[in-house]
């Protein structure tokens, strides 16, 4: 094998490819020169970003070869829980955002458990969360969104103010070039880099999914690790709560439905094994913004909805396919 | 688990579902009120939420009815059972809001062969195997939409249309109905995409109109969250004060609330029916005759017109239950709001 080969077998070198051809089909089909703007890119992070931070949780989860299909439900009920402290009994940012993060967490840690515990499968400990947190989400709510508007006794509607950390979040900074969410986004994305290439247990979430019991024999706390990764990815579903809650002035109950999907897409375009033990938050990053570049190329060439999800589908097998092959 | 065990949790379960179970079938009086099943395909949509809300709100001081309500969670088939369950039960008075209208046919025909007066609320069924018919027409909505495009853009300008859903109806008929609205005009529709209705979706694909043309007059959204969604995007590219929003539904705590906020600058009143059902409804028990179909009436909200309720589409001869309409007097484009 020689060293052209060897840069070629990279994972990272091939999600490079794969990002690299979706991007180039942008400059063919670039929509009146809407794909030569900076503002294109810019919402197009703007938008991939709630994504992106979902797969940072995500990629988590898959290194130790389990799954969490909570994401979206625990998306929404963050969004909606938020609103609630933040536009209606007018709590602190801060203590609104701990909170928040802290529910997040707990819904993961809950998931976590009933999987290194119990025992039980992650895609089923999960979608009993995925359900539950939904429910959750519309029991709080009521099944309205929550947003400014508030019933007055006589029944008519008025608004309240918009809290200032709505504005805060989805705005723009840097000359009003780069999105606050994009660099929560990035935040996430080293946060995790961090964990995982720098840190003890990032290095047992690598062994419990390269093989679990070898990592159990040789010392790794399987159990915490494996809650430990669960309750990360429920923080960073929480943190795309808010973002989400922020980006759209209030909290949906029905937001982020199939949320968690996108999500494993990204993961696993990127490169990062479903069987675990083997991916990193470099390819998430790059498979991350290969989904953003294909939606929004779809979107500015106002292609049609079925030509759309059927061409999504084709270009992410291709892409996957793209990852397999031997060099 | 032994076989003993699984009967005494099912003898349980038997006691439990007798203990539970309400008395169904009344006679209209305080004591043994009138029972009405309100069968709802799913209460994932806040406009749904709103119609059950109608309904509760309407039948609140009734003392001589008293509702059931159910939630299919958008399944036809846990609405079949609903609805089966409801005729089992025995209830004097059946409102369905069906998802969708082949499946639901037979199961309705049942239930109102079983002697049981049906009222069929926003979707149709098939045949005319119902008591009564009660809801509103997207296309006429959508075409009164396209009407005040028209005119509040004097007939001409470049317009962004956000669609819901294309393989639904409403969809397909607020679009229709729009594109009728603004025929023989000027008006171009230089962007049009599908947002499932979804106020994320509608901020993406805004995003890219936005990207794609540097003058948009106004932006035309198959719903409140759409036109909302939209908003967003042009705010955030700080252009949100060159151009028009418009939405449809018009619910209060949404369309009505964003009109206040002087976001939409007009949306349209998609009406759930939930008040109109019961009022009807409780005609029927009475045995008085009802029509057969009530397409309802709608308004449209403008800043404007906010603070006087709305103002009434196609003319103020027709709000039957809104006699103070009658009194307005409207002259078509005046203040820059049209009517039909």
């Amino acid at each position: 094998m020689n060293a052209a080969q060897r840069i070629l077998a990279q994972p990272a070198t091939r999600a490079f490819i794969a990002l690299g051809l979706i991007v180039s089909l942008g400059f063919v089909f670039h929509a009146d020169g809407a794909f030569h703007k900076w503002s294109t890119h810019r919402d197009m992070l703007r938008q991939v970003s709630e994504h992106g931070i979902l797969a940072c949780g995500m990629t988590i989860v898959i290194l130790t070869a389990g799954i969490d299909l909570s994401v979206g439900s625990v998306l929404g009920l963050v969004a909606v829980v938020f609103s609630l402290m933040s536009i209606h009994w007018g709590w602190n940012p801060v203590l609104a955002v701990g909170a928040c993060l802290a529910l997040g967490a707990a819904c993961g840690t809950v998931s976590g458990s009933v999987i290194a515990r119990f025992g039980v499968q992650p895609f089923i400990a999960t979608l009993a969360m995925m359900v539950f947190a939904r429910g959750l989400a519309k029991y709080v709510s009521g099944g309205q969104k929550i947003s400014q508007s508030v019933q007055n006794a006589d029944g008519s509607f008025g608004y309240v103010e918009l809290p200032r950390v709505f504005d805060a979040l989805d705005a723009r900074i840097l000359g009003g070039n780069v999105s606050v969410v994009t660099i929560i986004f990035l935040v996430c994305v080293v946060v995790t880099w961090v964990l995982l290439a720098r840190m003890r247990p990032g290095r047992h979430l690598y062994a419990i999914g390269g093989n679990e019991y070898a990592a159990h024999l040789s010392g790794v706390p399987v159990m915490r690790t494996k809650i430990l990764a669960y309750a990360l990815c429920g923080l960073f579903a929480a943190v795309a709560g808010i973002c989400h809650a922020a980006q759209e002035y209030q909290g949906d109950p029905e937001a982020g439905v199939a949320y968690e999907l996108t999500a494993i897409a990204i993961v696993v375009i990127g490169g990062t094994s479903l069987m675990g033990g083997r991916g990193s938050i470099l390819l998430t990053l790059l498979g991350t913004l290969s989904i953003g570049y294909l939606e929004k190329i779809l979107s500015i060439n106002a292609v049609g909805e079925a030509s759309r999800l059927m061409l999504t589908g084709g270009i992410i097998v291709a892409a996957v396919l793209l990852q397999r092959r031997r060099a | 688990m032994s076989i003993r065990s699984v009967s005494r949790a099912l003898s349980a379960a038997l006691l439990m579902a007798v203990l539970v179970l309400p008395a169904f079938g009344g006679s209209g009086t305080e004591a043994d009120p009138w029972v009405i099943g309100m069968s709802q395909c799913n209460l994932g949509e806040p406009w749904r939420v709103q119609m059950n809300a109608d309904i509760e709100a309407a039948a609140k001081d009734k003392q001589n009815i008293k509702l059931v309500y159910k939630d299919a969670q958008n399944d036809t088939l846990k609405q079949r059972s609903h609805i089966e369950e409801f005729v089992g039960q025995g209830i004097d008075l059946l409102i369905i809001s069906p998802k969708e209208a082949a499946p639901l046919t037979p199961p309705v025909k049942k239930a109102y062969d079983a002697g049981i007066p049906v009222i069929v609320l926003d979707r149709r069924v098939m045949g005319d195997n119902y008591t009564q018919f009660i809801g509103a027409d997207n296309k006429l909505i959508g075409e009164a939409a396209g009407i005040w495009v028209a005119n509040a853009l004097r007939g001409k300008g470049k317009v962004v249309e956000l669609k819901g859903l294309m393989t639904s109806t409403p969809g397909q008929d607020r679009h229709s109905g729009f594109r009728k609205g603004i025929e023989g005009s000027d008006i171009e529709v230089v962007f049009e995409a599908d947002m499932q209705w979804l106020e994320p979706n509608a901020r993406k694909e805004m995003e890219s109109a936005l990207a794609r043309h540097d003058e948009i007059a106004l932006v035309y959204a198959h719903n409140d969250p759409g036109a909302h969604g939209a908003w967003l995007a042009a705010k955030a590219a700080g252009r949100d004060k060159d151009m028009l929003f418009v939405g449809i539904d018009a619910l209060p705590h949404e369309g009505q609330a964003y009109v206040a906020q002087g976001i939409l600058a007009a949306s349209f009143e998609y009406p759930t029916g939930g008040k109109e059902a019961i009022e009807n409804a409780l005609k029927i028990l009475a045995g008085e005759d009802v029509p057969k179909e009530i397409v309802l009436k709608s308004r449209v909200f403008t800043p404007e017109n906010l603070k006087n309720g709305g103002e009434w589409l196609g003319g103020d001869d027709t709000a039957e239950e809104d006699d103070e309409w009658d009194d307005l007097d409207f002259t078509p484009g005046q203040s820059g709001q049209p009517v039909l």
